[in-house]
C-alpha cells in the first residue's frame, strides 16, 4: 500500500510537473491543427507515443509483465471520443490538463474536474452504467492491430517510429523565428526547471519516458496498465461516497500526483494564483467537464488513456479514439471560435457600411 | 503612434490570444498593443504569435504571481 502510494504520487508528480512547465496541452494542440494550421503539438504527442511504444514492448518482450489489449467496442469508442473532443474544447483542457490547471489555481478547472469525476462515476456505478453497457454490446474481439494482421507488434512500431522521426526532422528543419522570452531572474538549474521555456519536443520526450515508467510501477501493484486518468478520477469519487477500498488503486495516486506536481511547478515558478473565471467560462467548464466524463467513459479513455497509451500499444481503440477525439475538438473549435469570429467580422463590416 | 491596453486577465486560452489578434488588426503599423494576461499557456502562445507574425515585442515581463504583461509593436 505504501509502495503504491509512493510510486503513484511520484509518477503522477513528474507528469504534472513536466506538463505544467512544458505547457503540454493536447486540447490546444488539437485545436491549433485546425485554428492556426499548426501541427507542432500533435507531432509532440506522436513522439511521446513512439517512445512509450518502444519502451513498453521491450518490457513485454523481456517478460516484465503480460499485456492483453482486450476487445474493441467500436461504436462506444467513436461516439465517446468525439464527445470527449467537444468537451475538452469547452472546458479549455483535457482530463489531465484539467488536473494540472487545477494545480495552477484555476477555479474553472476545479469546476470542470468535479463535473468530470461526477459524470465518470455515474457512467460506471451510477444510473448511466447501462448506457455504457449498451454501447459496449457492439464490439470486435480483437483490439490489437498486430494480432489482427497476425504480425509482430514491431512490424507496426518500427515504421511508426520512422514516420515520427521524418515528421520531427521536417518540422525542425523549418526556419525558426526567435520567440521572445522573459528576462531571466534565476540562474542554473533553477532557471531551467522553474523559468525557462521548454521546447515542446523535449517535453514530449520526457512525457514518453514517464508514460513508459508508469507501466512497471503500476503493474507491480497489480494494475497492468500505464497512465490513465478517467477511471482513477471516477474511483476517487466512488471511494469518497462509498468508503469501499476496492476503488483505491495505483491510478488514484497517479492523478493526485499530477495535481501535486503541477502545484509544485507552478508555486516554484511564481505561476500559482487562485483565479476565478467569469460566469460564461465557469458554465463552459462545467458543461465541458460533464461531456469529458461522458465521452472518456464511453470511449474507455481520455486523451491520455486512449490518445497516448492505447495508441502506443498499437490498438484499434487507441487510434480510432485519437482520430475522433481530434474531429470532436475541430467541430467544437468551429462553433466556439471560428463562427463567432466570422460573425463579429461580418457585423463590423456591416457597421462600417452603414456609417 | 497609439498605445492600446488590452486587459484580458481571467480569460483562459486561447481567448487572450484571439482577443490580442483582433485588437492588433484594428491598429496601424508602428502602434503598440499591451496585453495584460494571467493564462499560463499564454506565455507561450502570445509571444510565439507575435514573433511569427513579424511584430516586435518591446516589453515582456512577469509582473506578479501568474500575471504577465507583453507589449507588441505592430509591423
Amino acid at each position: 500500500m505504501v509502495g503504491m502510494i509512493m510510486t503513484g504520487i511520484i509518477c503522477g508528480g513528474l507528469l504534472g510537473f513536466v506538463m505544467q512547465r512544458g505547457r503540454f496541452c493536447l486540447t490546444g494542440g488539437f485545436r491549433d491543427m485546425y485554428l492556426t494550421k499548426d501541427n507542432r503539438m500533435f507531432y509532440a504527442l506522436l513522439i511521446a507515443i513512439a517512445i512509450q511504444a518502444v519502451g513498453v514492448y521491450i518490457m513485454i518482450a523481456l517478460g516484465v509483465f503480460e499485456y492483453s489489449a482486450g476487445s474493441f467496442p467500436i461504436i462506444a469508442v467513436i461516439i465517446g471520443a468525439f464527445i470527449f473532443g467537444i468537451g475538452i474544447i469547452l472546458s479549455g483542457g483535457c482530463a489531465t490538463g484539467t488536473w494540472y490547471r487545477a494545480g495552477e489555481g484555476l477555479i474553472g478547472s476545479w469546476i470542470a474536474l468535479v463535473m468530470y469525476m461526477l459524470m465518470a462515476a455515474m457512467m460506471r456505478t451510477g444510473p448511466l452504467a447501462m448506457v455504457t453497457e449498451k454501447f459496449y454490446g457492439v464490439q470486435f474481439e480483437d483490439n490489437s492491430m498486430a494480432s489482427s494482421f497476425n504480425v509482430s507488434p514491431w512490424v507496426l512500431i518500427i515504421p511508426f517510429v520512422i514516420i515520427v522521426l521524418i515528421l520531427v526532422y521536417n518540422q525542425l528543419r523549418k526556419p525558426q523565428v526567435k520567440i521572445p522570452s522573459l528576462k531571466p531572474k534565476k540562474t542554473g538549474l533553477m532557471h531551467i526547471l522553474f523559468e525557462k521555456r521548454w521546447n515542446p519536443f523535449v517535453t514530449a520526450i520526457l512525457i514518453g519516458m514517464i508514460a513508459t515508467l508508469a507501466w512497471p510501477l503500476s503493474s507491480a501493484t497489480g494494475r497492468i496498465f500505464g497512465l490513465g486518468i478517467t477511471s482513477p478520477s471516477a474511483n476517487i469519487l466512488q471511494f469518497l461516497v462509498t468508503g469501499d477500498m476496492n476503488f483505491i488503486n495505483w491510478g488514484v495516486f497517479l492523478v493526485l500526483g499530477v495535481f501535486l506536481g503541477a502545484l509544485f511547478g507552478a508555486k516554484m515558478s511564481g505561476e500559482f494564483r487562485f483565479r476565478m473565471p467569469n460566469v460564461k467560462t465557469a458554465l463552459n467548464s462545467a458543461t465541458g467537464g460533464l461531456l469529458m466524463g461522458f465521452g472518456a467513459s464511453l470511449a474507455g479513455g481520455c486523451s491520455i488513456g486512449n490518445g497516448l497509451v492505447m495508441t502506443a500499444m498499437m490498438t484499434w481503440s487507441g487510434w480510432t479514439a485519437l482520430v475522433f477525439m481530434i474531429l470532436g475538438t475541430w467541430t467544437a473549435t468551429y462553433f466556439v471560435f471560428v463562427r463567432p469570429q466570422k460573425k463579429a467580422r461580418a457585423a463590423h463590416a456591416t457597421a462600417q457600411l452603414t456609417q | 503612434m497609439v498605445k492600446r491596453i488590452l486587459a484580458v486577465e481571467g480569460l483562459v486560452c486561447p481567448f487572450p490570444l484571439i482577443e490580442a489578434k483582433e485588437a492588433m488588426a484594428l491598429l496601424q503599423s508602428g502602434d503598440e498593443l499591451e496585453v495584460q494576461f494571467d493564462c499560463t499557456q499564454g506565455t507561450e502562445s502570445i509571444p510565439r504569435w507575435a514573433a511569427e507574425a513579424g511584430h516586435e515585442v518591446t516589453n515582456y515581463e512577469q509582473v506578479g504571481d501568474a500575471t504577465w504583461t507583453i507589449t507588441i509593436q505592430k509591423r
